[in-house]
């Protein structure tokens, strides 16, 4: 084609765009008009199952579903109709009812068997009549035996984080990290990371990591977004939770 | 099939382009998917997860309170706990003795409790030879009864004297006295004490004093502190308080503040922060002490009045004989002016004048002795000279200086039984002479006992029971008492750790360790008021081990007779209870701390204070959970009746000195001196025993706050806080002055074989600025052919070749002081 350019003497400029445009949309045409002539097949040939592998197999292989030793239904627990005493004016108060700070101020996190037993202790104490009840009763109660739960927002070790900071001096809602885990009925199955070791919920469901609520994840840098849409930019700093 | 004219197999042929395409697609792909991106946030999450980072357990805290036993600082400390993990140990604040400090080994004391590499899980049995650490399990039973035959057909062979006992634990402790006492029941007189300050203070006391109780010293009131080589720094005393003490100092007004000189040779920690550094000859610190007591006597800033009235031999005084003999004053302005002591120690002439005159007119001067962490015995001469200074300016049993105590009033156990077997035994002589007329004021002698071994070749020792000491490691003795228990026919030890006095052991029936035992801390080191603590068990034992205690009380009771009838308590514990009645007799002992009033400042108060207990059982209670026990004010300023003496006054002329030498060989006292000075505070030049020539040198080994020395192991977590100019993998380093360096022709990291007399270890060389010139300065600690990984075969022991003298009228080992030669290695 050069070689054309340079024997019709002296083309217009206008003349040699067009001819640089010609070439271009020619090139791709040929490419699509023959994908296997131009080995265009190769390049999907690669690309298709890597987009694959990346988005589909990917959250599969990397996680593995365990279901909770029994189910515990938050929906009926949160219930002042049901749950004597539970009758706080905020969800937070209904939270910590079971849920609660120790005297020094430390979270309790997951309730332990006694706190359970409180209301529940014996067969005769108000009970439904799920399957998982009679677990509860004949299993753990009764061989005053913890439930091995799983926990879907344990962070790794190396993060310090301060419950009573946020709940009580922050007052934020419980469900800004939790989301609405404070209404469900059934407890969604834990999904293990295979290779961290913490649950799904930490980098959230979806694989990209995107989320469109604030509990969709909890990974450093949702704490660091709300800290600075506080204001509290100075809890941004390394130590305040890396000690 | 054929597309573009093409056959199709020749068209999807995999050629280089092909392949490159495919590749270039699987690579966007992947890039255009979240695996990369996901995958190494995940990595770097795996990596914090290896399985061997230990992460705590997780759940609600709990804390139980306690003493320390790891030093005889007696500290107290909090145990975190979650479950039935303890996961941290901290610092008391409602404990007086430390005010929320603790000490790195301290903190670092769960290692010494988890490490199970350390540690003997039950009652042993040797299977390999001596040393290799092969051993089978037995039961407690097979233990205690293999003891109890052993130590009864000794019994019935006449021959208990060949029982020894080697005991490390602190003197006047509870245990100490149960295992005495078994010896005493059982016919031994040859109980032996692990050599330390406590018995360079002890003889001190007693021949000054004329008192049995502990040298203790106001440090926080003081207002000068002259340090004759006390690493305050570096452990010394309870590290815990002595660290807040420091403290003080530095931020007391700066008008009136606190004045810290250290003298020693080395610029230790202590030495690099203090007010001002004097280096004297390893030593020769005994001459200085007197050159600064010449500068203070001659311009006339003592106390004459407290010197009149209170001390015996300071001016010249007549015998009973009616002859007039010299003083200290007149002894000391003869023998040790500024210029003769310079000549001794190579400080100047100025420094000895200026800190005589500054320590004489400070307001609560207080001179403080015992090198280091202040555990290992001292100089007796020495600490008689650190204690003249102290009663030149009158500053005894007063605000900022030493205090001179009684005991701790605790209950003498009930009286023993000893039936024929034990008489006739305990009258034969020692094996080491202590105790004897020779050596009235000792309770061990362990040179003695190796000058036996080595004439003897038959040892007269068959049984040995150690208990809270590693001898074969830390004995400064060139490795003879090493060499002693390799030919003893069956040794005993009771040590929780697989230290290497317990690996050469034929038994091993292990202690708890401190964090899972009850015993007590009778007056922690140093500390100027009564203080009795209380270990509490912080968690249940985690092995099959048994407290000594109630393993004594086991082997006495399966002996029978009256050993087992001086021994008639169910267990340990009502020991323990039954010795603090008479604490609970005490007027004005408390067993709560507030800490807004720091116990140094209610000292000040005079009168009496009530009792916060009521009875005994009420002051067990309380002890039981708080672990403490102590007198804030007692009658201080009280010098009548502080000094027993046979003149009743603080005696610069040593009566018992005297007699000491009168019932005994001078020259096995180890005074070359003659005259009335031999029992005054005096400067021995110490004998040219070695040639100079073939050991130009001097090795004096230093300790280190984050290393330990003693029979304890390092837990690892301190092994990270060792600096590579200290310990680079498994080589110790020996420091020297550049000077030296550069007379051996020596560069920084060199390797060097240090030879003594006794024997010859290989270190690299540091290159030091606050080294002397002529010293090699090594770590203690290091060195260890027991325990794990972490702590076998790093870095050489300097107690390998040191010679050990005997220190005049202590007879303890001479440790400070080797005379050594420098040899490079070339490899």
């Amino acid at each position: 084609m050069e070689n054309q350019k340079r024997s019709s003497g002296n083309p217009s400029k206008f003349e040699w765009v067009l001819s640089l445009i010609h070439t271009v949309l020619s090139y791709y045409a040929d490419l699509i008009s023959n994908p296997f002539k131009s080995g265009l097949v190769y390049f999907f040939a690669g690309l298709i199952p890597a987009l694959v592998i990346g988005w589909v197999l990917l959250p599969i292989a990397l996680y593995s579903e365990q279901p909770q030793p029994i189910n515990f239904s938050h929906a009926i627990h949160m219930d002042p109709d049901i749950v004597d005493g539970i009758d706080g004016d905020s969800d937070i108060e209904r939270c910590l009812f079971c849920h609660s700070f120790r005297d020094d101020g430390t979270f309790a996190g997951i309730p332990t068997l006694e706190t359970c037993t409180q209301c529940h202790d014996d067969p005769d104490s108000p009970w439904g009549e799920t399957t998982a009840e009679a677990i509860f009763l004949n299993e753990y109660v009764a061989n005053e035996k913890e439930i091995p739960w799983l926990v879907y927002s344990r962070q790794p070790d190396c993060v310090y984080f301060s419950h009573i900071a946020h709940v009580k001096m922050g007052e934020m809602d419980c469900s800004v990290c939790h989301g609405e885990h404070g209404r469900l009925d059934q407890l969604p199955a834990y999904k293990e990371n295979r290779l961290t070791g913490y649950s799904i919920n930490i980098w959230g469901s979806n694989i990209m990591g995107l989320k469109s609520n604030t509990w969709d994840r909890m990974k450093m840098d949702d704490c660091a977004e709300c800290h600075t849409d506080k204001g509290k930019e100075e809890n941004n700093a390394c130590f305040v939770c890396h000690k | 099939m054929k597309v573009n004219g093409k056959n199709i197999t020749e068209i999807l042929a995999i050629n280089r382009r092909n392949f490159i395409k495919f590749a270039v697609g699987g690579a966007v792909g992947t890039g255009l998917s979240p695996l990369p991106w996901k995958l190494l946030d995940d990595t770097a999450i795996f990596t914090q997860n290896f399985p061997w980072v230990s992460v705590p357990e997780v759940g609600e805290f709990s804390f139980v309170k306690s003493v320390c036993a790891l030093c005889p600082g007696g500290c107290g400390i909090e145990v975190r706990k979650v479950g039935e993990r303890a996961v941290k140990i901290e610092g008391r604040t409602d404990y007086p003795v430390n005010p929320g400090g603790l000490c790195p080994l301290g903190m670092g004391g769960l290692q010494l409790l988890y490490n199970e590499g350390n540690r003997f899980t039950g009652p042993m049995k040797r299977i390999g030879p001596r040393g290799s650490g092969k051993f089978i399990d037995i039961t407690w039973e097979e233990a205690i009864e293999t003891v109890a035959n052993r130590l009864t057909d000794l019994r019935n062979k006449g021959n208990a004297g060949s029982i020894v006992a080697v005991d490390g634990n602190p003197m006047g402790s509870t245990i100490s006295t149960m295992i005495e006492r078994l010896l005493k029941v059982i016919g031994s007189p040859n109980y032996m004490r692990i050599p330390s300050s406590e018995d360079t203070n002890q003889i001190v006391t007693n021949i000054m004093y004329g008192k049995t109780g502990p040298v203790t010293y106001d440090l926080e009131n003081a207002d000068y502190i002259l340090s004759f080589g006390s690493g305050f720094l570096e452990g010394w005393g309870s590290p815990g308080r002595v660290l807040n003490a420091w403290g003080l100092w530095k931020s007391s007004p700066l008008k009136d503040r606190v004045k810290i000189v250290q003298i020693e040779s080395r610029a230790s920690n202590t030495a690099s922060k203090a007010d001002k550094w004097i280096a004297p000859v390893p030593g020769t610190e005994t001459a200085l002490a007197l050159g600064l007591a010449h500068v203070m006597i001659k311009e006339e800033l003592c106390n004459s009045a407290f010197l009149n009235e209170h001390c015996f031999g300071f001016s010249d005084w007549k015998s009973t004989d009616g002859q007039t003999r010299t003083g200290f004053r007149d002894y000391v302005l003869k023998e040790y002016s500024p210029e003769k002591v310079s000549a001794i120690t190579k400080v100047k002439v100025e420094d000895i004048v200026s800190t005589a005159r500054d320590f004489a007119g400070a307001k609560s001067p207080l001179a403080v002795c015992g090198r280091g962490k202040g555990m290992l015995n001292g100089s007796v001469l020495e600490f008689m000279s650190v204690h003249a200074l102290n009663a030149l300016t009158g500053n005894l049993n007063r605000p900022g200086g030493i205090y001179i105590h009684d005991p701790l009033p605790l209950s003498p156990l009930a009286d023993m039984e000893t039936d024929d077997i034990a008489k006739i035994g305990l009258r034969k002589e020692r094996l080491d002479n202590a105790g004897s007329d020779i050596n009235p004021i000792h309770h061990s002698l362990f040179g003695n006992l190796s000058d036996r071994f080595s004439k003897n070749s038959q040892p007269k020792v068959d049984t040995m029971l150690i208990f809270s000491a590693n001898p074969a490691f830390t004995l400064p003795d060139g490795g003879e008492f090493r060499h002693i228990m390799s030919k003893v026919p069956f040794i005993v030890s009771f040590s929780p750790y697989r230290d290497e006095s317990a690996l050469m052991a034929d038994l091993v029936l292990p202690d708890h360790t401190y964090l899972e035992k009850i015993d007590d801390i009778v007056w922690p080191a140093g500390i100027q008021y009564p203080v009795y603590g209380l270990t509490q068990p912080v968690i249940d034992p985690l092995y099959d081990t048994k407290n000594s205690g109630d393993v004594i009380i086991r082997i006495a009771n399966k002996i029978g007779g009256t050993v087992g009838r001086s021994f008639p308590w169910r267990n340990y514990e009502t020991v323990l209870k039954e010795r603090i009645k008479g604490l609970a007799e005490v007027k004005g002992g408390l067993t709560e701390f507030d800490n807004s009033v720091p116990v140094w400042k209610q000292m000040q108060k005079s009168g009496t204070i009530e009792s916060d207990y009521r009875d005994l059982d009420d002051l067990w209670k309380r002890l039981k959970s708080g672990g403490l026990w102590y007198r804030p004010v007692f009658n201080q300023e009280n010098i009548e009746g502080l000094f027993a003496t046979e003149t009743g006054k603080f005696e610069f002329y040593s009566n018992k000195i005297k007699d000491i030498i009168l019932a005994s060989n001078q020259k096995d006292t180890g005074i070359t001196v003659t005259g009335d000075e031999a029992a005054m505070p005096h400067f021995e030049h110490s004998a040219p025993e070695e040639d100079t020539h073939m050991y130009p040198l001097k090795m004096v080994p230093y300790e280190l706050i984050n290393l330990s020395s003693g029979w304890l192991p390092n837990p690892p977590y301190l092994n990270k806080t060792i600096f590579d100019n200290q310990l680079l993998k498994d080589e110790s380093f020996a420091e020297i002055n550049p000077r030296t360096a550069v007379e051996h022709d020596l560069k920084q990291g060199d390797r060097v074989q240090i030879e003594s007399k006794k024997g010859k270890i290989q270190a690299r060389i540091n290159i030091f600025e606050g080294a002397m010139p002529g010293i090699v300065y090594l770590p203690m600690g290091f060195g260890h052919t027991a325990y794990d990984d972490f702590t076998r075969g790093k870095g050489v022991n300097p107690n390998d070749i040191i010679v050990g003298g005997k220190d005049p009228i202590s007879g303890h080992p001479v440790w400070w002081n080797t005379s050594v030669r420098l040899i490079k290695v070339l490899i």
